[in-house]
This record gives C-alpha cells, sequence and structure tokens, in this order.
C-alpha cells in the first residue's frame, strides 16, 4: 500500500518520495490507535488502562473473563449460522437479478430496477415495526431466519453486478451462445467468474456488515440460542457499575478476530478488487 | 347411527382436549430488561427468577437481556406495535410519559385486587413513585432505583490538610475544598482536579441536581413543562460550568459518565458526583479509604432519582399480565427489594426493606450503604416529559455547549426551553 502511495507519478525525487511515505505512516498511525489501545488493554491489568509501560506484565485474564462472562461459542456459532445463510442467499437472488436487468429485455424492466434502486435509498432500521410484525406473523420471533429475513435480497448488491454484468463484452456471450450454452450456463461460464473480484468485494463488505449489526438482531431475539455476537458484547456495557475496559478490549478483540483474520488472508484481492472495479 | 356415533366421539374428544388444555395451563410470559451492568447482576435477576418460578409452578418466565435502555424501549415498541408485546418490561422510570403516550402499557391498579396488594404498592418511599404517576393512575412499579451521590477521596483530603471524614456541604464549600484539593505538578499541569461531575449520557440528571440545590425545578409534574430558562436554572448550570471556566478546579470541557469514576479510582479527581449504583463497584476497586455523603446544598439540599421502573403491557393476554403482576410483587416484595439492594448498590425502595435483619446486618458492615436514605427528604423527581429522548436531547445539548464554552448559560437554556416548548406544544391541553 505504501509503495502504491509513492507512485512513480506522485514523486519525482527521493525527498518528496520520502516525505509521502512518512505522512503515509502518519496516517496510518492515526488510524491503528485506537486499534492498539484496545490490543494494549486487552492483555493488560486494570492498572495499565492510562499507564503506558513497555514492560508492564502480559496477562489473558480479561480474555478469560470476558469468555465467561458470555456464552461466547453459542453466539459465534448463531452469527457464523446467520451470515452464511444471508451471504449464501445474497449470492443467489442477486445474481439470477442482476443477470436479468442487465442481459434481458421485459416489460417494466425500468420501473422495477427503479423500485430497486429505491430500497438503497431506505434505511432497514426504518421498517423495522413492519419486518418485526412480518417475523411475528410467521411465527418467526426469536430465530435465525428471522434476523437474516430482511436481508436475503440486496438492492447494492443487485445494483453492483448488474453494472458488473453490464461491462461484459457481447462478443463473450455470442460465442458461449453459438457453442450451444442456455443462458444459466451463460450467466455461470461466462459471467460469473469475470465478475469474481467483485463478488468478493461485496461479499466481505455484507459479511462485515451483517457481523456487525446489533439492532435488528437484538430486538427480534430473545434467547441464546439464537442471538450473535453482538448483542453477547452489549453484555459488558454497564454504565451504572463503572466499565472495565480491559474485558470490553478482550472481547470485543476476541470477536472481531475472525473477521480481521479473513481480511488479512483476503487483503490483497479485496483491494485490488476495488481497484479494478475503480479502472473499469 | 354411525353419524350420532361420530358425534358423541367428537364430544368427548373435545371434551378431552378441554380438559388436558386445563390441567397443562402454564402460564408463559416475557420479562424484558435492560440490566446493563454486567454477568453478576444478570445471574442475580435469574436466580430470583428461578425462586418465583419455583414458588409458582404455574408460570414460566423467560428473562429477555434486551440491551440498554434505550434499545430495551425499541425492542418493547416494536414488539407491542406488532402485537406480540412481553408480559413485562424494565425500563427507565423517565419513559413513562412516552410509554403512555404510545399506549402500550397498563395501569398496575387494573391489577390490585385485595388490600394486600394496595398496602403493597402503598409501601413505597413517596419519592420513588413520583415517577410512576400520571393522570391518577399508578403506571409502574420502582426496581432499580438510584440517586446521585458525592464521594469523596479521604488520602486527598489528608494531604491537602483537609478533614477527611467531612465532606463539603454547600457550593461554596465545594469550590473551597476543590480549590485546595487540584494539584500541579511542576511544569503548571494539573495531575489532581478538585472536583468532577459527568457530563455525558445523562447531563440534564445533574443539572436537575444543581438546579433542585438552588430551588428551581427543570419542568412540571404533568410532563408538558419545562422551565429552563429560569434564573435558578440559569444560575446552576454557570455554577457547574464556573468550575471549570471560572475556578479551574474542574476538568474542562465534556467529562464522560463512564471515565468519571475512573479518574477518581485512579486518583485524577479528588471528588466526583455520580450515581449511588456505583458505590459497589467504587468500594470495591478503590485503593483508598472513601468518603460518601449526600448532595451538598445551596439555598437547600437537593437530588434526583433515576433508574428503572416495572411496566405491565398492555396488549400482552390477561393470563400474562396476572402473572406479571405476581412477579412485579414478588420481584418488589420487602425481602427481595432489600436483597436487590444489598447485591447490587441500587436503592432500596420500601421503607420496609430498609428494615429487614439482612439489610440491619449489612448496613452494620458497609454503613455507607445508608447514605442514600439519608437523601430521601431532599428527593425530587427524574425530569420526565412526553416524547422525554427530544426534549433531553436539546438540554442536554445546551448543557455541553455550556461546559466546553461555546455558548452562555442564559443564551444555551434559552433556545432550548424554546426547543422544547416547540415539542411539547402538541401535549399542552
Amino acid at each position: 500500500m505504501i509503495q502504491a502511495n509513492a507512485s512513480p507519478i506522485a514523486g519525482t525525487n527521493g525527498a518528496s518520495r520520502a516525505l509521502e511515505t512518512v505522512g503515509a505512516y502518519m496516517l496510518a498511525l492515526l488510524w491503528a490507535l485506537p486499534f492498539l489501545y484496545v490490543v494494549w488493554t486487552a492483555f493488560h491489568s486494570a492498572e495499565y488502562e492510562v499507564n503506558f509501560n513497555l514492560f508492564a506484565p502480559i496477562t489473558l485474564e480479561n480474555f478469560v473473563t470476558a469468555w465467561h462472562s458470555a456464552p461466547f461459542a453459542r453466539y459465534f456459532l448463531n452469527t457464523f449460522m446467520l451470515i452464511t445463510m444471508v451471504l449464501a442467499s445474497q449470492l443467489v437472488v442477486c445474481t439470477l437479478a442482476a443477470y436479468a436487468f442487465a442481459k434481458y429485455d421485459f416489460p417494466g424492466k425500468t420501473i422495477l430496477f427503479f423500485l430497486v434502486l429505491v430500497q438503497l435509498m431506505i434505511m432497514p432500521e426504518a421498517l423495522m415495526v413492519e419486518n418485526y410484525a412480518t417475523a411475528a406473523s410467521l411465527g418467526l420471533v426469536d430465530t435465525i431466519v428471522a434476523m437474516g429475513l430482511p436481508y436475503l435480497a440486496s438492492a447494492f448488491g443487485i445494483f453492483l453486478l448488474r453494472q458488473t454484468f453490464m461491462t461484459v463484452p457481447k462478443e463473450l456471450d455470442d460465442a458461449a451462445r453459438i457453442e450451444g450454452a442456455g443462458p444459466l450456463k451463460i450467466l455461470l461460464k461466462v459471467y460469473v467468474p469475470l465478475a469474481k473480484p467483485v463478488y468478493i468485494a461485496y461479499g466481505l463488505v455484507s459479511v462485515s456488515y451483517h457481523w456487525n449489526n446489533l439492532l435488528w438482531p437484538l430486538v427480534v431475539t430473545n434467547s441464546v440460542t439464537t442471538r450473535p455476537l453482538t448483542v453477547g458484547l452489549q453484555v459488558f456495557s454497564s454504565p451504572d457499575q463503572g466499565v472495565q475496559w480491559g474485558i470490553i478490549s478482550a472481547a470485543a478483540l476476541m470477536t472481531s478476530a475472525p473477521l480481521l483474520i479473513g481480511f488479512l488472508l483476503f487483503q490483497r484481492q479485496f483491494v485490488q478488487s476495488f481497484m479494478r472495479a475503480g479502472i473499469k | 347411527m354411525r353419524k350420532v356415533l361420530k358425534g358423541m366421539a367428537s364430544l368427548l374428544g373435545a371434551t378431552f382436549l378441554t380438559i388436558s388444555a386445563a390441567s397443562s395451563a402454564q402460564v408463559e410470559l416475557d420479562f424484558y430488561y435492560p440490566v446493563a451492568v454486567g454477568g453478576p447482576i444478570t445471574k442475580i435477576v435469574e436466580d430470583m427468577i428461578g425462586r418465583f418460578e419455583q414458588a409458582n409452578p404455574d408460570i414460566k418466565v423467560n428473562a429477555v437481556y434486551s440491551g440498554t435502555n434505550p434499545e430495551t424501549l425499541s425492542k418493547v415498541l416494536t414488539a407491542s406495535r406488532a402485537g406480540k408485546p412481553p408480559a413485562m418490561a424494565v425500563m427507565t422510570a423517565l419513559d413513562m410519559y412516552t410509554l403512555v403516550d404510545e399506549d402500550v402499557i397498563a395501569p398496575i391498579d387494573d391489577f390490585l385486587k385485595t388490600e394486600e396488594d394496595k398496602a403493597w404498592l402503598a409501601g413505597f418511599e413517596p419519592a420513588f413513585m413520583w415517577n410512576s404517576q400520571h393522570d391518577g393512575k399508578t403506571w409502574a412499579v420502582p426496581f432499580q432505583r438510584s440517586t446521585t451521590l458525592f464521594y469523596w477521596n479521604k488520602d486527598a483530603f489528608k494531604a491537602a490538610g483537609l478533614d477527611p471524614e467531612v465532606g463539603p456541604q454547600n457550593w461554596q464549600e465545594i469550590i473551597d475544598f476543590a480549590t485546595k484539593l487540584t494539584v500541579k505538578d511542576a511544569s503548571g499541569n494539573v495531575t489532581q482536579w478538585g472536583v468532577q461531575a459527568p457530563s455525558t449520557l445523562v447531563p440534564y440528571w445533574i443539572l436537575q441536581g444543581y438546579a433542585a440545590q438552588n430551588g428551581a425545578r427543570l419542568g412540571d409534574e404533568t410532563g408538558t413543562k419545562t422551565y429552563f430558562d429560569k434564573p435558578e436554572v440559569v444560575e446552576a448550570l454557570q455554577f457547574w460550568a464556573d468550575l471549570g471556566q471560572k475556578y479551574k478546579v474542574m476538568k474542562p470541557g465534556v467529562i464522560e459518565w463512564a471515565t468519571n469514576p475512573k479518574d477518581f479510582l485512579e486518583g485524577r479527581a479528588a471528588m466526583i458526583t455520580t450515581t449511588s449504583g456505583n458505590l459497589t463497584n467504587i468500594k470495591n476497586t478503590a485503593k483508598f479509604p472513601i468518603g460518601v455523603q449526600i448532595m451538598p446544598g445551596h439555598k437547600q439540599r437537593g437530588a434526583p432519582t433515576g433508574g428503572s421502573n416495572m411496566y405491565i403491557m398492555k396488549d400482552a393476554p390477561a393470563e400474562q399480565q396476572e402473572a406479571a403482576f405476581k412477579l412485579a410483587k414478588f420481584l418488589a416484595s420487602t425481602e427481595l427489594a432489600s436483597e436487590w439492594s444489598i447485591k447490587t448498590g441500587y436503592v432500596a425502595t420500601r421503607a420496609d426493606a430498609w428494615e429487614t435483619d439482612a439489610m440491619k446486618a449489612y448496613l452494620k458492615e458497609f454503613p455507607l450503604a445508608g447514605v442514600s436514605r439519608e437523601q430521601f427528604p431532599y428527593l425530587i423527581p427524574e425530569f420526565s416529559t412526553h416524547d422525554s429522548q427530544r426534549v433531553q436531547r436539546a438540554i442536554d445539548d445546551a448543557i455541553q455547549a455550556v461546559l466546553v464554552g461555546s455558548k452562555s448559560a442564559e443564551e444555551a437554556l434559552k433556545a432550548a426551553q424554546q426547543e422544547a416548548e416547540r415539542i411539547l406544544k402538541p401535549y399542552q391541553d
């Protein structure tokens, strides 16, 4: 990333390049500071929350306390089931919808597409009461399905994939058709592989959104067996009894670790996919 | 013949079904609570509910942890509008008007059947019932209630040459004590502030205390009028702001609710105001002897009540409401109210709960727990209005603007008053 910042176009000589590198590091440090603080407090006992001492004894006690404060193993499982369900459904629904919008002509297409776009303007929270009523009438309150139901289709996903599919050259489509491929086969063999970076980027955005979502899951679920990680983390917000930053930090680190690791693993593809999307 | 037989069989079947339904008629109810105070308190609630279920085998309670206070309110309103409310929920005392306006709670009076029920409800301290009464009805049962207390660091008092056993008794003494207690290092940076009061989360709650000490209220008891721009309120906010800006004995700017006790425990503030709910935590964590007293006065003593009450939902099925009332009566009984107070640090809300053997033994061992009771004669109801979240926002923003020095107290409170009048206009008839 630093290399990208210090690109040869911008830096004409060594001095300005060095300056840019220093600047980049400064910005990165500023950005990372809250995270570094979380790591610091998570691994140290309470007295080092505000006292910095490089040789302060490192402890894992905060993690142990946090882990035992709430059934996190169950919450991890619930979150995992939730995001798997949402992501799988979003990928299928959005792909099919985007394909139809991008490559087929049918009556009312423009109006339908506008209706999809209108959804982008509405905050999901504004529909909470309606969604709850729907979930209740289906008898789904306090289930993982209810948590995912409002998100099974995504206007953003449809829009993003439609734009990507539109950029696929018609020649590729025609070539596949001449080879005798049907519409579904064309979708799976031509469009989906070409949109892979977009799928990865969208998948990460979607997963991190649902990993962090709090209000709707909190409202629609009641029991430990359905609640996700974010609700479990809430147990630590205790303004009446004083806040134990160490334990909160440990819990936050613990629950966001899979996301962080996922991002580190996919970082190259993630950044590249956005850059490529930009070039197009 | 066949028809008759069939008819008889179905009749029999129906009777059988009704009987079995009646015999296994266990009432199941949802109870939302926002005990936003960490693991141990959740366990205390669950333990109490377990004992309730043992005593009432025909009732099953699903205790649902429902997030913070505002989140609990959204969850309850959402579920109520969808026609699936919990039978009972714990929500803040000042949510009463909102809940009445939304028409989602049932008056407690509807459930008072016996003389014993009435005596039970009459047994609460009047101060903790003020925020439950509206329109001649009682809408809530006091549960986890608190008030503000004044804490000081006895070691810091000794170091400053003050008597560690006596805290400041009025505003002038706060200034005098705090001036002595403000400690600077060689380069002039303050290492210990004399006094602190929190100005996030619920700034209006703290201002309410100063205003009461200056002989003023922030609003009336109908929940439709605010008095933000009264000279006494302006003076009260001016005093608060002066501690930081004029006397320079309070950390300037906005002080976070959660870091305020932390500053005290770390020795960066010698005297603080915070909720009585923090007493147990401060006692257990402080590495120095602490002093605790009721709030210092000015024209008079005064402090607001705070905390949450139990509400029974209007649209829950009747048998669930009855069961919920039983649960409320159980949780706020003399014994349990006293036990709840001992275990959590919330204020016991019934006079008789202060007289149980367990409470007497506890007070003997930890006398500071009795300080909040000394404040009972000076308590005022927590400031609450219709559409309370928006009105609160107006006054909270004004307080913070004055504390950071971007507006004068008079100007900020006048603007807040206008805003509140605009919000409350629809309710004023």
